[in-house]
């Protein structure tokens, strides 16, 4: 444990592509002002994969490692819905999956909005409708905002989550 | 033998049923008219799932089995629908009444039930676990899935391989490149072209740097179950190291689209200066958990696969090799002479598991050293040919199983048995002497996917 912490302290702050760092902290901070402004300094989000192929939940998990912190800003994912101000649903809502969601969806108390994330709630992935799928996600549910991309990256996960903290 | 998977296929007027065990292919055709056949559970237990899926699919009657209920349609599918038969063509389908499921469940005085999921309290993908408890101990659990059903197999039909290409990959995120070297495998044969050896290292190299991410991303989240959360933020960089690496190599952080017949540009020369860092950041990440005994307390006989049990069920991967078992599609020539080194542990814990990750990533990156190369290669294609076509390879999570049938250039019928279908099935076994605070550990230890189990 104390190798461990003398690396630690040799690190000191990580950082990586200096541009890209820049441009992450300025985002950064402009989340913590929204967050303040708009949440009370905390926005808590309820994650809800309705059918994804996993690959948005792995990129949600990353904004935890060091080189982005999330909750440093205030961003919580939270483990109810009875304590989230956001619901961020990925996947294609399969049918097994979409009154599971929508439960999830009348537990979040008043005010409430909904963010979709990665291609697939707009059926914009590669996945073809069938009989087990009942997206696009706006059939259900009103969404704020969307986040694109197969998967969304975290930095544009990030960007996404600005763009809807300046929308409402 | 073992078994590995058992699907049918709709002829028209007969189904057949393909049981593939590791030794053999057995087949047999049974009429529509009176669709039913007899139990392999019996023997092997975790033929039950397939059966059960069979019956969703096909409507197909398994006599004798001991279990009947419905597997993949959940409480408000609508159950005269066996969306698998061909003359099943509807795009939408309207939810039906609720019919509740019935839990396997231990019932008695004082025994009360604990249901867990779909929507789980982490970032997690959906599925279900009904435990009934005396007092904190576990005495039964039933794991339930397909709420990712997304009908893959159905959406495949009637595509070409280069159609169905951008869905396979996306069948699980995190096995992307499994998946998809397994549909190289099949387009070369439906092709009939070798695969040159520069291409299969190249494809190597990638599947190993998949398996590292996937790694470490355990490597992390498993002791943070334990409550030691530094090493999920140690082991979190070195994950997006690698994720970025993969992006770079690739384009995708994922490697979506990654495998193709296509010749790729690396600079070989950062990617080795890449792997050494990668090295000595996992030796000390060696050197400082082995070193925490709170960790090991924890992980120490705790979610005990017994090696009896595996056999019996099958288990493969990474969950396999933790109880003793050398089951690993890499145990052929080719990966043999590029450093591969079975691991295994013998403990089939958590400690077991989290142990066997560690070294395979050592491993894998000894592996992806020898997998750089700078030779070219091209591949022309001819015509893809029609044919059932089979293949295996070992994804992060353990042995994956694809097998596609071509007719008039189409997808006549796609299959594939992800690792997890299997292993989910065990997951059961491991709870008996351990209190219902260590599943979400136990769970994380065999970081199975719900998105390859459910298609
Ligand atoms: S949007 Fe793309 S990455 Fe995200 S779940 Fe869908 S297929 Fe996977």
């Amino acid at each position: 444990m104390i190798r461990f912490w003398n690396k630690r302290l040799k690190l000191g702050v990580l950082t990586q592509d200096l541009e890209f760092d820049e441009e992450l902290e300025q985002i950064k901070k402009a989340i913590k002002s929204e967050v303040n402004k708009k949440f009370a300094g905390s926005l808590a989000i309820r994650m809800v994969d309705s059918g994804s192929c996993n690959a948005c939940e792995a990129e949600c998990n990353a904004l935890a490692n060091p080189y982005y912190d999330l909750e440093r800003l205030g961003i919580y994912f939270v483990a109810s819905p009875r304590h989230a101000d956001v619901m961020l649903l990925s996947g294609v809502m399969t049918f097994n999956m979409t009154p599971h969601a929508i439960e999830a969806y009348k537990q979040i108390p008043e005010p409430k909005w909904v963010i979709t994330m990665g291609d697939c709630p707009l059926m914009k992935a590669p996945f073809e409708k069938t009989f087990a799928i009942k997206a696009p996600a706006n059939n259900h549910f009103e969404v704020t905002h969307h986040i694109e991309g197969c998967p969304p990256e975290p930095r544009e996960i990030i960007k996404g989550l600005l763009e809807f903290l300046r929308k409402i | 033998m073992r078994f590995i998977a058992r699907y049918a296929k709709d002829l028209g007027k007969n189904f057949e049923v393909i049981d593939v065990f590791d030794e053999e292919v057995k087949r047999v055709v049974i009429s529509k008219e009176n669709p039913s056949i007899k139990t392999l559970a019996k023997k092997y237990p975790s033929a039950i799932w397939f059966e059960r899926k069979m019956s969703d699919d096909f409507g197909i009657v398994i006599e004798d089995a001991f279990d009947k209920r419905v597997l993949v349609h959940q409480e408000r599918f609508p159950h005269a629908i066996h969306p698998m038969l061909k003359d099943f063509k509807e795009k939408e389908i309207e939810f039906s009444e609720y019919v509740p499921y019935k839990y396997e469940v231990v019932s008695g005085d004082g025994i009360f039930q604990v249901s867990v999921g779909p929507i789980h309290a982490g970032i997690i993908e959906p599925g279900h676990f009904h435990f009934s408890q005396a007092g904190e101990g576990m005495l039964h659990q039933e794991v339930r899935h397909f709420y990712k059903y997304r009908a893959i197999e159905k959406m495949l039909e009637g595509k070409t391989l280069f159609e169905a290409k951008p869905i396979i990959e996306r069948i699980s995120g995190n096995e992307s490149v499994a998946y998809q070297t397994l549909w190289r495998d099949i387009t070369a044969m439906a092709c009939g072209v070798e695969i040159p050896l520069e291409m299969r290292k190249r494809d190597a190299f990638l599947l190993e740097l998949e398996r590292v991410i996937h790694h470490l991303t355990d490597l992390g989240f498993i002791p943070n179950d334990g409550g030691f959360g530094a090493a999920l933020a140690y082991a979190s960089k070195l994950c997006e190291d690698a994720r970025r690496k993969m992006k770079e190599l690739t384009k995708s952080r994922f490697g979506f689209g990654s495998i193709n017949f296509e010749q790729s540009f690396w600079d070989v020369e950062s990617i080795k200066i890449y792997l050494e860092q990668l090295q000595k950041d996992i030796d000390f990440f060696q050197d400082w958990i082995m070193d925490i005994p709170s960790i090991w307390d924890r992980f120490d006989t705790t979610g005990i696969l017994d090696v009896n049990n595996c056999v019996k069920y099958g288990g493969v991967g990474v969950v396999a090799r933790a109880c003793g078992i050398v089951n690993d599609r890499r145990l052929n020539q080719f990966y043999l002479e590029n450093g591969f080194e079975s691991v295994s542990e013998v403990s089939g814990d958590v400690s077991a598991r989290f142990k066997v990750r560690l070294k395979e990533v050592q491993n894998s990156i000894v592996m992806m050293r020898n997998f750089l190369q700078t030779k070219s290669f091209s591949v022309e294609l001819d015509d893809v040919k029609d044919g059932e076509y089979m293949s295996f390879t070992e994804s992060s999570i353990g042995e994956l199983f694809m097998s596609i049938d071509i007719k008039d250039g189409v997808i006549e019928r796609f299959f594939a048995r992800d690792p997890s279908f299997i292993n989910w099935q065990t997951l059961h076994l491991m709870m008996r002497a351990d209190i219902i605070a260590d599943f979400p550990l136990i769970n994380k230890s065999c970081d199975l996917s719900y998105a390859g189990n459910d298609l």
